[in-house]
């Protein structure tokens, strides 16, 4: 059993898929990563993939190309994550009960729309993205079918991820949006618009988390099917945590996330009888002891789902 | 004159929210080219036409009521209790567990040993989130989201393997015994006892949070944490305890939806309910009979859109985006109050916080 686990054949696709599955929580959780480290938790990111995917399945399918489907995706999660916005920093609301109701709200809403738009026939697919094999570096063994012989989206992400992790580390608005999440009273006296930078974070977690969706439909699937998502948007939560608030950090726990899953697949497919539900319940506990190991030395962003009001102490 | 005032003030909100919603779902019901007085009278028939549908909503409300007000209890005292999915799935399985193989204790006795023991597995669940949060403080948000997918996919787990029918190669559990189920009270409806264990737990629930020391200092802990503290009221024993109650009613209803409704376990059986009863909770300000009386009114929403969704073809989805809206008008309610006055202003931004 051993041998059929450690040979190069069986790792390389192995890890292509463990890749494949995590794009889409990376989308999500690259975006939450953002609108936690300015001070707002989102759990309605599930209802934000989700207006993500159906919007870009909608786009795609009404206009035959599949940019305009990911820009609908994208608008479709903006205006998700808006809302969002609208009652947790201007209404200074529950954000987790604005978070849930919007994440029954989207279900409802891409259900119906989508059940009027199919009339209850069976839709075919939509093209999806292909992919692009890197010259070179896709011919790495092990890693390069993994990580560059990927479709667009995902070198997109990989750009992302690097340039959100230089704003952060290397440039004065980085710590700015830090500061927001940090100590909005004091962000406030420094001069910085605690609002207007928690609504940009917002809209990036709004575009981010519509890709996201997007990617199930336009690269994985080239299906819309009613909550697609399923669960996907908390797990992208867990990956957050798990990363420790830091685009790298994230990067690797949503990878092992998606490894976890690509995992009990391909057992299944060797035959190798271990509960596959078993296995997935690992990531989810690995977070719980990632977050009692954080104890101390806490990195969570110390206004987080706190509500904010200019002024106020 | 103040109390007046706002007592006004909470009729012409709720006023607001019934017209928005109704528009709304007047709207959606248009926008799928039926006829919306036709729908509503469906609509309505569905509810009252006959008298399983009518029982069905108490079928469908009993879940909702005691995961409602395990969310209420937990939210009494600033424990952000999201969890009520998880603990519902472990309450069934253990409930499963001990009315499946206990089988030296006779018919109503197993009944009764069954829910308490998830009860008490529900409960200790939670433990897990709120020795978090008042050892470590750590948000037990995301712990409570975390558990819930453990005890979901443990779920998958069970009934393929240790819960599994061994006579059958589906995933789910033997059938329980006839003398262990929860029985029907009303003949041709599913109306069945653990509808009144609902309705019994919704008074235990409010008379132990109105009129007893414990249900107040629980109280006072989710109002002002620093200001129990220094009355002596222990905080952390308060959000130990509060947890323990709300995964424990939680845990009931996974209890009684496998006794009663399901007669096995299986994967599912939730249908998000635990999910649904945050909104609940939120709708009803926490308070045990407000759950009550929400969740009869979502369930009556859910057998109503059922009854148009098989008769006209609109779909039942509409009852999501219509919960959605009411919670975000609820959310947002602060808009209906055209005429602003700081003091208001500060005392809902209060109410927002979750610590």
């Amino acid at each position: 059993m051993l041998e059929q686990i450690l040979n190069l054949g069986f790792l390389t696709a192995f890890l292509a898929a463990a890749v494949r599955l995590a794009v889409p929580l990376m989308y999500g959780g690259i975006g939450e990563t953002i609108a936690e480290k300015s001070g707002i938790l989102n759990i309605g990111l599930e209802g934000v993939m989700l207006s993500g995917a159906f919007f870009s399945f909608a786009g795609a399918w009404y206009s035959g190309n599949l940019l305009v489907g990911l820009l609908c995706g994208m608008l479709g999660g903006l205006v998700v994550s808006l809302l969002h916005g609208f009652l947790s920093i201007t209404l200074v609301q529950n954000q987790s009960v604005s978070g849930l109701a919007i994440n029954m709200l989207m279900l409802g809403v891409t259900s119906f729309l989508f059940k009027l738009m199919s009339n209850g026939q069976g839709y075919q697919q939509i093209e999806t993205f292909e992919s692009i094999a890197i010259p070179g570096l896709s011919a790495m063994p092990l890693i390069g079918e993994a990580f560059f012989n990927c479709d667009i989206l995902t070198y997109v992400l990989y750009v992302i991820i690097i340039l959100t992790w230089l704003f952060y580390k290397k440039t004065n608005l980085g710590l700015s949006f830090q500061a927001v999440g940090e100590h909005p009273q004091a962000a406030e006296s420094a001069g910085i618009q605690v609002k207007k930078y928690r609504w940009i974070a917002m809209a990036w977690n709004g575009i981010l988390g519509g890709i996201g969706g997007a990617y199930l439909v336009l690269v994985q699937l080239g299906v819309f099917t009613e909550n697609m998502i399923s669960g996907r948007g908390y797990i992208a939560l867990a990956t957050v945590i798990l990363g420790r608030y830091t685009p790298f950090g994230m990067f690797g726990a949503a990878l092992l996330f998606g490894a976890a899953n690509a995992l009990q697949i391909r057992l299944q497919t060797i035959g190798v009888s271990i509960s596959p539900f078993l296995l997935a319940i690992l990531p989810y506990a690995l977070t719980l002891i990632a977050m009692l190991g954080s104890i101390g030395k806490n990195s969570e962003p110390e206004a987080l789902s706190k509500p904010y009001v200019k002024g106020s102490r | 004159m103040h109390r007046d005032n706002q007592r006004t003030r909470g009729v012409i909100d709720v006023l607001w929210i019934l017209v928005i919603t109704i528009v709304v779902g007047t709207g959606l019901i248009i926008a799928c080219g039926a006829n919306p007085a036709e729908a509503y009278a469906l609509f309505f028939r569905g509810i009252f036409g006959t008298p399983a549908g009518f029982a069905e909503i108490f079928v469908k409300a009993c879940p909702l009521v005691l995961t409602g007000l395990g969310c209420a209890v937990a939210y009494r005292t600033g424990f952000f209790n999201i969890g009520a999915e998880g603990q519902f799935y472990v309450g069934a399985m253990v409930s499963t567990l001990v009315a499946l193989h206990c089988t030296a204790v006779p018919g109503a006795a197993r009944i009764i040993l069954a829910l308490a023991a998830g009860f008490l597995a529900g409960g200790l669940w939670a433990l897990i989130a709120a020795i978090f949060k008042a050892k470590f403080n750590i948000s037990e948000i995301i712990v409570t989201i975390m558990l819930n997918y453990i005890a979901i996919n443990f779920l998958g787990y069970a009934v393929r393997s240790f819960l599994m029918d061994p006579e059958g190669n589906v995933p789910q559990s033997a059938k329980i015994d006839k003398a262990v189920q929860l029985g029907n009270l009303i003949p041709a409806t599913r109306f069945h006892a653990g509808i009144l264990i609902a309705v019994v737990c919704v008074f235990v629930v409010w008379l132990f949070l109105e009129k007893t020391t414990m249900g107040y200092e629980l109280k006072a802990v989710g109002l002002n944490k620093r200001g129990s503290a220094c009355n002596g009221i222990s905080v952390m024993k308060n959000i130990v305890l509060s947890a323990f109650l709300s995964g424990g009613l939680s845990a009931v209803a996974g209890g009684i939806e496998v006794l009663a409704i399901q007669k096995k376990l299986l994967e599912g059986i939730s249908s998000n309910c635990g999910y649904t009863a945050v909104l609940i909770a939120l709708v009803a300000f926490n308070n045990p009979i407000g759950v009550l009386f929400a969740a009869i009114l979502y369930a009556a929403m859910q057998v109503g859109a059922s009854s148009m969704q098989r008769q006209l073809g609109v779909p039942s989805a509409i009852v999501n985006i219509l919960i959605g809206v009411v919670v975000i008008l609820v959310l947002s309610r602060q808009l209906f109050h055209f005429r602003k006055d700081n003091k208001k202003k500060q005392s809902s931004v209060k109410k927002g916080g979750n610590a």
